[in-house]
C-alpha cells in the first residue's frame, strides 16, 4: 500500500467530510464557470445579431441616388445611377482593408481576410413589372448574408441563374425553374429565398457579370459591401483610408449598435469575473479554514501516524493528496453547479438566450480548483507536520 | 540496549513549573520486561514517551544501542520509530476508516514498503487475528482492536515495545489475553516496557519500577518474571 493509496482509501470512506471541505472551492469555481458560460452565451447571441447587420462598411459612388420601388410601391432609395464605381478599384479596396485588419489583429497570413461583395443594381422590367435586379458576386454575397436561407431550389451556381426574394416570387408567382428575360437575356430561377424582412425580399439576385453584360455596364458596380469578420476590426480607419486613397468613392463605416452592446457585455463580464475572483478567494479562505479545522480535528491522528513512523514530509504529503482529491471533487462539482446556475440565471440576464454548457471549461475547472485547494492546504499541512507526538496525545 | 541517565522533565516555567521527572535513570536490556507503576501524575507516561522519543527530556541522556538519541532532531528520530521502538497505546489509536490489515500495513507504508500485505497478514496471524483482516476497528472488540494495534507495532520487527496501559480499557478476561500476548512476545526475545496500574500485571514483569512524584521510589527485580 502506498501513501496515496492509503489517503484515497481513507478519504473514500469519509466522503461527507471531503464534500464539506470542498464547499469553498465548489462555490468559487461554480461562480466563475457560471459567469463565463453566461458570458459566452450572451456573446454568441450578440455575435449572431452582429452577423445580421451584414456589412461593417459600405463603399458607394461619391454621388448618386435612385428611388427603389416594386411596381407602384416605393421602397426608399439605393445608391445607383450613372455614377458607378469602376470594378478595377476592387483589388485596391481589398488591399487597404486586409492590410489594416492584419495590422490591427497582428495577423501575418496571406490571402483574403475581409468579405468584399460588389453589387450592381439595375431596374428591370420582368413580366411587365419593374423589379430591382441586384448583380452580386455569388460567393462573397453568400459569406456576407449569413442569414439567407433558400426556401425552394438552390443557391446561385451558374451565370445564367437568378435567386428571387420572397415577396417578388409571391407577387410575380415565380417558381424554381421558371425562365425570365433580363433585358433580352434569358435566365433561369434557381432558388427562392426565405423571407428576411428587409428590402432583399423585393429583389432578384443574379451573378454580377450577367447583369453587367445584359445591361451594358461591363466593369461597373453600384456599391461594395465590406464585412470584416471581427467585432474589433478598425472599420472607421478602413473607411477613412479608402476615402483618402481612392477618388470618386465614399466609404462609410456602419455604426453598429451590436458593437456597443458587445462593449457593454465586456464590461459586465469584467465586473462579474472580478466578483467570481473574489468569491474564489473567499472560497480559498474557506478551504484554508476547513483544512485548519481538519488539522485540528486530526491532531491525534497525526500524532499516531508519527508514532508509527510517518515523517514530516509524509504528513505534508497526506494533506496535499487530500487537497488534490478535494480540488478534483470541488472542480467537478463546481463545474456542474456553475453550468446549472448558468442555465437558470443566463436567460434572466440576456432575455431568453440559449445557454449551453461549455465542455472546454471542464478541465480548467479541475485545474483551478486543485490549484486553489493545494494553495489553501500548504500552510495547514505545514502546521500539521510540526505537531509533536506527545502534545497530540495530551490534547485528547 | 537502552539506557536513560539522569533524566528530568519540566513542564511550564516559574510559578507554573511542574516537575514531571526528576533525575531518573533506567536500563532496559535485551529481553527485559519492565513494568512502570505509580499513581496518576507520577510521571509514568512521560518516562515512556521519553524512552520512545515522543518527547524530549529537559536534561539527561537517552542512549539507544550505544548512541545518544535525546538530542536527535525529529527527522533522525523517524528512523528509530520505524525500525527500533514501537508503541502500543491504551486507546489502541487505530484509524477507523482503515481495515485491520490496512492499519497493520501503515508502518510499512510509511517506510516505503509497497507490498506489505503479506508481512502484515503474517503479523496479524501472530496476534491471532488472521480471520479479521478485512474488518474495520468498529467491527472488532476492544481486545481485538488492541491486538491489531500490537500487530501494527510488531510489523516492522522493533527490538523494543513500549506499552502505555495496554489493558486499561478492558475487562479482566480480555486484559489477560492481551497480557498473554505480551508475555509470549517477550519470550520470543522482544524487550517490553509497560506502564500499568495493575499490580497483578506488574507482578509478572521481570522488573518493576515504582515512580512517585517524578522519581524512582522503588525498583523490584523479579527473577525471570512470570515463568
Amino acid at each position: 500500500m502506498r501513501l496515496y493509496q492509503m489517503v484515497v482509501k481513507d478519504i473514500t470512506r469519509r466522503k461527507k467530510r471531503v464534500l464539506y471541505a470542498s464547499v469553498g472551492v465548489v462555490i468559487g469555481v461554480a461562480t466563475i464557470v457560471a459567469v463565463l458560460t453566461i458570458a459566452l452565451a450572451g456573446e454568441t447571441s450578440i455575435n449572431s445579431q452582429l452577423e445580421k447587420y451584414g456589412a461593417n462598411l459600405m463603399v458607394m459612388p461619391a454621388i448618386s441616388n435612385i428611388d427603389v420601388g416594386l411596381g407602384g410601391l416605393s421602397l426608399g432609395t439605393l445608391a445607383v445611377g450613372e455614377n458607378r464605381i469602376p470594378e478595377d478599384k476592387l483589388p485596391e479596396i481589398r488591399e487597404i482593408t486586409d492590410g489594416l485588419i492584419r495590422e490591427a489583429r497582428g495577423i501575418k497570413a496571406e490571402g483574403n481576410i475581409a468579405t468584399i461583395a460588389p453589387k450592381l443594381y439595375v431596374n428591370a422590367e420582368i413580366n411587365g413589372t419593374s423589379v430591382v435586379v441586384a448583380g452580386v458576386d455569388p460567393q462573397e454575397e453568400h459569406k456576407l448574408k449569413t442569414w439567407w436561407r433558400v426556401s425552394k431550389g438552390r443557391y446561385l451556381q451558374t451565370p445564367d441563374e437568378a435567386l428571387v426574394g420572397a415577396t417578388v416570387a409571391e407577387l410575380l408567382k415565380f417558381n424554381v425553374g421558371d425562365r425570365i428575360a433580363l433585358n433580352g437575356r434569358e435566365i433561369t430561377i434557381a432558388g427562392i429565398l426565405e423571407e428576411t424582412g428587409s428590402n432583399e425580399d423585393y429583389q432578384v439576385f443574379v451573378p454580377i457579370e450577367t447583369v453587367q453584360e445584359a445591361f451594358d455596364k461591363e466593369g461597373l458596380v453600384s456599391s461594395i459591401d465590406i464585412r470584416a469578420l471581427c467585432s474589433a476590426c478598425p472599420t472607421t480607419e478602413i473607411a477613412s483610408a479608402i476615402n483618402g486613397k481612392i477618388p470618386g468613392v465614399r466609404a462609410v463605416a456602419v455604426k453598429q449598435i451590436a458593437e456597443t452592446e458587445m462593449g457593454m457585455l465586456e464590461k459586465i463580464n469584467r465586473f462579474l469575473l472580478a466578483l467570481a475572483g473574489i468569491t474564489l478567494a473567499v472560497g480559498c479562505f474557506g478551504v484554508v479554514n476547513t483544512m485548519m479545522t481538519s488539522v485540528h480535528e486530526r491532531i491525534k491522528d497525526i500524532g499516531i501516524m508519527k508514532a508509527v513512523g510517518a515523517s514530516r514530509n509524509q504528513i505534508v504529503k497526506i494533506f496535499l493528496y487530500e487537497a488534490i482529491i478535494i480540488g478534483v471533487a470541488g472542480g467537478f462539482l463546481g463545474y456542474v453547479a456553475g453550468t446549472l446556475l448558468a442555465y437558470i440565471v443566463g436567460p434572466l440576464i440576456f432575455g431568453g438566450v440559449a445557454v449551453s454548457y461549455v465542455p472546454q471549461y471542464f478541465l480548467p475547472s479541475l485545474v483551478l480548483a486543485t490549484f486553489v485547494a493545494i494553495i489553501a492546504t500548504v500552510y495547514p499541512a505545514f502546521r500539521a507536520s510540526k505537531i509533536k507526538v506527545a502534545d497530540s496525545f495530551r490534547s485528547l | 540496549m537502552l539506557e536513560i541517565k539522569n533524566i528530568s522533565k519540566i513542564y511550564g516555567k516559574e510559578i507554573a513549573k511542574v516537575v514531571a521527572l526528576n533525575n531518573v535513570s533506567l536500563r532496559v536490556n535485551e529481553g527485559d520486561f519492565i513494568a512502570i507503576m505509580g499513581p496518576s501524575g507520577s510521571g509514568k507516561s512521560t518516562l515512556l514517551n521519553i524512552i520512545g522519543g515522543l518527547e524530549y527530556p529537559s536534561s539527561g541522556e537517552v542512549i539507544l544501542d550505544g548512541k545518544r538519541i535525546d538530542n536527535l532532531d525529529e527527522k533522525d528520530f523517524v528512523d528509530i520509530r520505524r525500525r527500533k521502538i514501537a508503541y502500543v497505546f491504551q486507546q489502541y489509536h487505530l484509524f477507523p476508516s482503515l481495515t485491520a490489515l490496512e492499519n497493520v500495513m501503515l508502518p510499512l507504508t510509511f517506510c516505503g514498503t509497497e507490498k506489505g500485505e503479506e508481512k502484515a497478514l503474517e503479523t496479524l496471524k501472530e496476534v491471532g487475528l488472521e480471520g479479521r483482516a478485512e474488518h474495520k476497528p468498529s467491527q472488532l472488540s476492544g481486545g481485538e482492536q488492541q491486538r491489531v494495534a500490537i500487530a501494527r507495532a510488531l510489523v516492522n520487527s522493533p527490538s523494543l515495545l513500549l506499552a502505555d496501559e495496554p489493558t486499561g480499557n478492558m475487562d479482566q478476561k480480555m486484559g489477560r489475553e492481551i497480557l498473554g500476548l505480551f508475555y509470549r512476545l517477550n519470550k520470543d526475545g522482544r524487550s517490553i516496557v509497560m506502564v500499568t496500574h495493575n499490580p497483578e500485571i506488574a507482578g509478572h514483569a521481570k522488573e518493576i519500577i515504582v515512580l512517585q512524584d517524578g522519581q524512582i521510589a522503588d525498583k523490584i527485580s523479579q527473577k525471570g518474571g512470570r515463568q
